[in-house]
């Protein structure tokens, strides 16, 4: 019997010191995809992006996504350099206008037909998705739009109150209140430089009664119509409707420096929040015209922005997974709210009426948007950059009496038909 | 019967010492496996604290070497901007500048600026002059946050004299932008300005380590940036302030929290945890030390029980043995004369009175001739059968014994049921005289062997040992002066004598 439980102590401490060997320490760590997204915006897009964010990393804990984003300025050359670079993020909120330019065949962006597994895009419709499809015959859909954007003219209309004026709808009515605000050093109408250039693009073709751009892309100004937006220009500047492009100041807008701003329709808290806290009335006037003729004419839309997917993503159905959740999910949707605009997709728009926020200062101007029966779709070619560079900079060479508005005018359109074929 | 279940003290005293044994063994090794599972366990957690706090050192020196990288990197950027001569010979200030001319610098900085900053997540890039003025990348936010103070509150920020620059945020209570403001002349400063959340990327830790708050602070101890999503601008919550209030640069472990602090310029970088949350698994350790500790203490109380029973058995079997053959007459199978005396003794001597006793003698008759007739061999057969007999005739609490060479003594304790004790012994005396008339009657039936047998009750006949055994041989002698092969009760002697 001894020796039995001898046997059975000595197997036992065996069996424990084997047992208490080296053993190798595996600690496994959650294996996470990471995609990428960009966008640019303000400080409150910024924020409620990083928490709808998290709010998705939540939902899948499987995907990690790592931001990046900054103010729109600087943002497009950015995205230029990462487009020719190959280091774009994988999903990337863009401006229509790039579609054109990295993509004219479709190829430049991720075909998202094929993420149909993942994207539902039944919440959009097929008006909406012809917008972010490009190539010819068979267009592939390389973005999906999030809202509809345009221009528009915000008036403090406590200022305007105060100078007894009314809400201007006519070009000569910023004229008119320059008269009587320029001795208080207030200016009627402010704008940075893509807002200035599309509201003195409206003005000339009011005044020509022709689009830019036709349906075939061609350019149909000519150095007389140019002229008339230079000399447009520089009358805004010179009779004190607006600052010089180089002297606006978005603080001014906040201490009423600044009457009116031109700016997008997603731009509309970001402008304005500050005045409207601080007690003034905001409200988006009617798009400018002359008398007797319609408001929106010469006035563009466009989407405000869309989302495409890197066509060289490696992880196209997690990018997928992400796209879906920033168009169509309630979570996003409630965090964006109306700050791009009222969404496109359906599904977003009618939660946001559900929980009560299709309203404020944004979907005014959204309404004002929508309900306007001669505002056109925009060719996101006369968005391009080089356009309204050369175009200020004419202005400038005339304002401070370095050329004539004719040769200036001339000048830039010998310019633009270097690269804008007519 | 009574004989067998009789021990000496000895044997109850081995039992004795082998329970105490047994105790004894099973309290050293539980005190022994408590002591060792104890020590275990200290070490364990000295072990576990000093790694867990050295992990977080290095894990708040590493976030401190991140910060101190990323900030220099930004610094870097900033003192680009001095490769363009425009930027740092230019003063937008300066009421002698060409306007158009100004306009052209302006543009030709503005645009080198945003080159030098195309990749980074930057909200700010630009040069302010004292003016108010702005060339480069200014965004709305900030543009908006400062207004009209827009210099004088940047040059506020500068706080380095050595490099003219310095780090701010919280301006307004706003803690979602961090800059760095740097001077480019008397009259213009260069600004560098990240989301706060931007850190992210800083002061990303690993997984395994995912519970660990990691906060900038300010030295307000304002919150610039949580890993954990507090609310950037809150103040560090009291309870870890009161840790690292006066510290620079220090690990400190206690009830309540981990905690790693290091200076960064002139903010924080602290790494928190809850002691629970990062010792959890030394409770779980501890409960595995500890069930390890009883199961092995209940192992070695088993097997020392085990053991000792095992080592103790052939000692106590031989004592045993060694006892039995001490007190049992080996011809007979009953007590020896020496056993039955002190059996009968402490019986006798120790009587209450309160139960009635007696005693037996018997003796075999002539039992000389006996051997001398049928011999020595069917002699002892003849006591060992009269020993038999008598043990078959009384009861196990008897007491029966073998005192002389064919002399046999029981002392009587026990009757049956309800019966008075003489007519009991009255009974066996005469079951025991018909025993050997019937038994003894030799090989041929030609031979027969009787038995004596006087009878004394306590206390009416005696009292002690000596007095019944005077009177039981009283008995005797009158059943062999009477002829033989009868009994005697002492009483009936008396009884006599007395009427004589």
């Amino acid at each position: 019997m001894i020796k039995r439980i001898a046997a059975l102590t000595a197997a036992v401490l065996t069996g424990l010191l084997c047992s208490c060997g080296e053993q190798s320490v595996v600690e496994s760590q959650t294996e996470q995809v990471t995609i990428t997204l960009s966008w640019w915006g303000n400080d409150a897009r910024n924020e409620y992006t990083l928490k709808a964010v998290k709010r998705f990393e939540e939902a899948h804990p499987e995907i990690k996504v790592k931001c990046s984003y900054s103010e729109w300025s600087g943002y497009e050359a950015r995205s230029r350099v990462q487009m020719f670079s190959g280091t774009e993020a994988d999903v990337m909120q863009i401006n229509v206008g790039w579609l054109s330019e990295y993509s004219p065949d479709g190829s430049g962006y991720y075909d998202l037909d094929k993420l149909s597994d993942t994207v539902d895009l039944s919440n959009f419709s097929d008006d909406m998705l012809e917008y972010g499809r490009r190539g010819e015959p068979e267009s592939t859909l390389n973005a999906v739009p999030i809202a509809m954007n345009a221009q528009t003219v915000y008036i403090n209309k406590t200022i305007y109150d105060k100078y007894g004026l009314d809400v201007p709808t006519h070009w000569e009515d910023f004229f008119e209140a320059a008269k009587v605000m320029s001795k208080d050093g207030v200016y009627p109408l402010a704008a940075a430089d893509k807002p200035m250039w599309l509201y003195c693009v409206a003005y000339g073709e009011q005044v020509s009664g022709k689009k830019f751009f036709d349906k075939e892309g061609l350019m149909t100004f000519t150095a007389d119509d140019f002229k008339v937006m230079i000399d447009f220009y520089n009358r805004l500047v010179k009779e004190k409707v607006s600052p010089k492009l180089e002297d606006y100041q978005n603080f001014n807008i906040d201490n009423g420096v600044y009457a009116g701003v031109v700016g997008w329709v997603s731009d509309a808290q970001n402008f304005m929040s500050k005045a409207i806290n601080a007690g003034n009335e905001i409200v988006p006037a009617p798009y400018t015209a002359f008398e007797g003729m319609q408001n929106g004419e010469g006035w563009y839309e466009k989407p405000a922005t869309l989302y495409a997917v890197s066509k060289n993503t490696e992880h196209p159905k997690e990018a997928g997974i992400l796209l879906d959740f920033m168009l169509n999910s309630h979570e996003w949707a409630e965090l964006q709210g109306v700050e791009k605009g009222i969404p496109v997709s359906s599904s977003a728009r009618q939660y946001l009426d559900e929980i009560g926020k299709l309203s404020g200062l944004q979907y005014e101007a959204s309404l004002v948007m929508e309900e306007n029966e001669y505002i056109s779709p925009m060719d996101s070619t006369i968005e391009n950059s080089d356009l309204y560079q050369h175009f200020f900079e004419a202005c400038n060479l005339v304002l401070f009496d370095k050329e004539t508005s004719d040769k200036a005018a001339k000048d830039l359109y010998a310019l633009y038909i270097e690269d804008y074929p007519v | 019967m009574k004989n067998k279940e009789h021990s000496r003290p000895s044997i109850k005293k081995i039992q004795h010492i082998q329970t105490a044994m047994i105790i004894g063994y099973a309290l050293i090794v539980i005190l022994a496996v408590a002591v060792v599972s104890q020590l275990a366990v200290r070490k364990t957690d000295t072990v576990l604290k000093s790694k867990v706090t050295s992990l977080t050192s290095s894990l708040g020196v590493q976030m401190k070497l991140n910060l101190d990288s990323y900030i220099s990197r930004m610094e870097t950027i900033a003192t680009l901007a001095f490769g363009e001569p425009s930027s740092y010979t230019y003063d937008a200030t300066d009421p002698n500048n060409d306007e158009f001319e100004a306009i052209n610098t302006e543009k030709l900085i503005s645009d080198k600026l945003y080159s030098l900053c195309i990749m980074e997540n930057f909200v700010d890039y630009g040069i302010v002059y004292r003016n108010n003025r702005t060339v480069g990348k200014i965004s709305n936010a900030t543009s908006s946050l400062f207004g009209e103070n827009i210099y004088s509150e940047l040059s506020s920020m500068i706080t380095r004299t050595r490099t003219n620059d310095g780090w701010a945020t919280g301006y307004g209570n706003d803690f979602r932008h961090i800059y760095y403001v740097k001077k480019v002349h008397e009259n213009a400063l260069i600004v560098i300005s990240f989301y706060a959340n931007e850190l992210d990327s800083v002061f990303d830790n690993p997984e395994t380590l995912s519970d660990m708050e990691i906060e900038l602070v300010n030295q307000d101890y304002n919150i610039l940036y949580s890993k954990s999503g507090s609310e950037v601008g809150d103040r560090l919550s009291d309870d870890i302030i009161d840790r690292i209030k006066g510290r620079g640069s220090a690990t400190i472990m206690d009830d309540e929290y981990l905690i790693s602090v290091n200076t960064c310029d002139d903010w924080y970088v602290v790494c928190s945890i809850p002691t629970a949350l990062i010792l959890s698994e030394k409770n779980e350790m501890k409960f595995f030390i500890y069930l390890a500790a009883v199961i092995a203490a209940a192992a070695a109380v088993v097997i020392g029980w085990i053991l000792s029973y095992r080592i103790t058995k052939p000692v106590k079997q031989t004592v045993t043995n060694l006892d039995t053959k001490a007190r049992i007459d080996q011809l007979t199978g009953i007590f020896n004369k020496k056993s039955f005396e002190e059996y009968a003794h402490e019986r006798l001597d120790n009587d209450d009175n309160t139960s009635a006793c007696a005693m037996v003698i018997l003796d075999i008759d002539d039992f000389k001739s006996v051997n001398d007739t049928l011999g020595h061999a069917f002699g002892d057969i003849v006591l060992a059968r009269t020993g038999s007999m008598l043990r078959t005739t009384f009861s196990g609490e008897d007491y029966v014994g073998r005192i002389g060479g064919d002399e046999f003594c029981v002392l009587v304790n026990h009757t049956d049921d309800g019966m008075d004790i003489k007519d009991y012994v009255r009974g066996k005396c005469e079951q025991l005289c018909r025993m050997f008339d019937s038994n003894y009657t030799g090989e041929n039936n030609d031979y027969k062997v009787s038995a004596s047998i006087g009878a004394a009750f306590s206390p009416q006949d005696g009292r002690g040992f000596d007095d019944m055994y005077s009177a039981c041989d009283k008995a005797l002698y009158i059943s062999k002066r009477s002829g033989k092969d009868t009994y005697t009760f002492f009483e009936n002697i008396s009884e006599s004598e007395g009427a004589k």
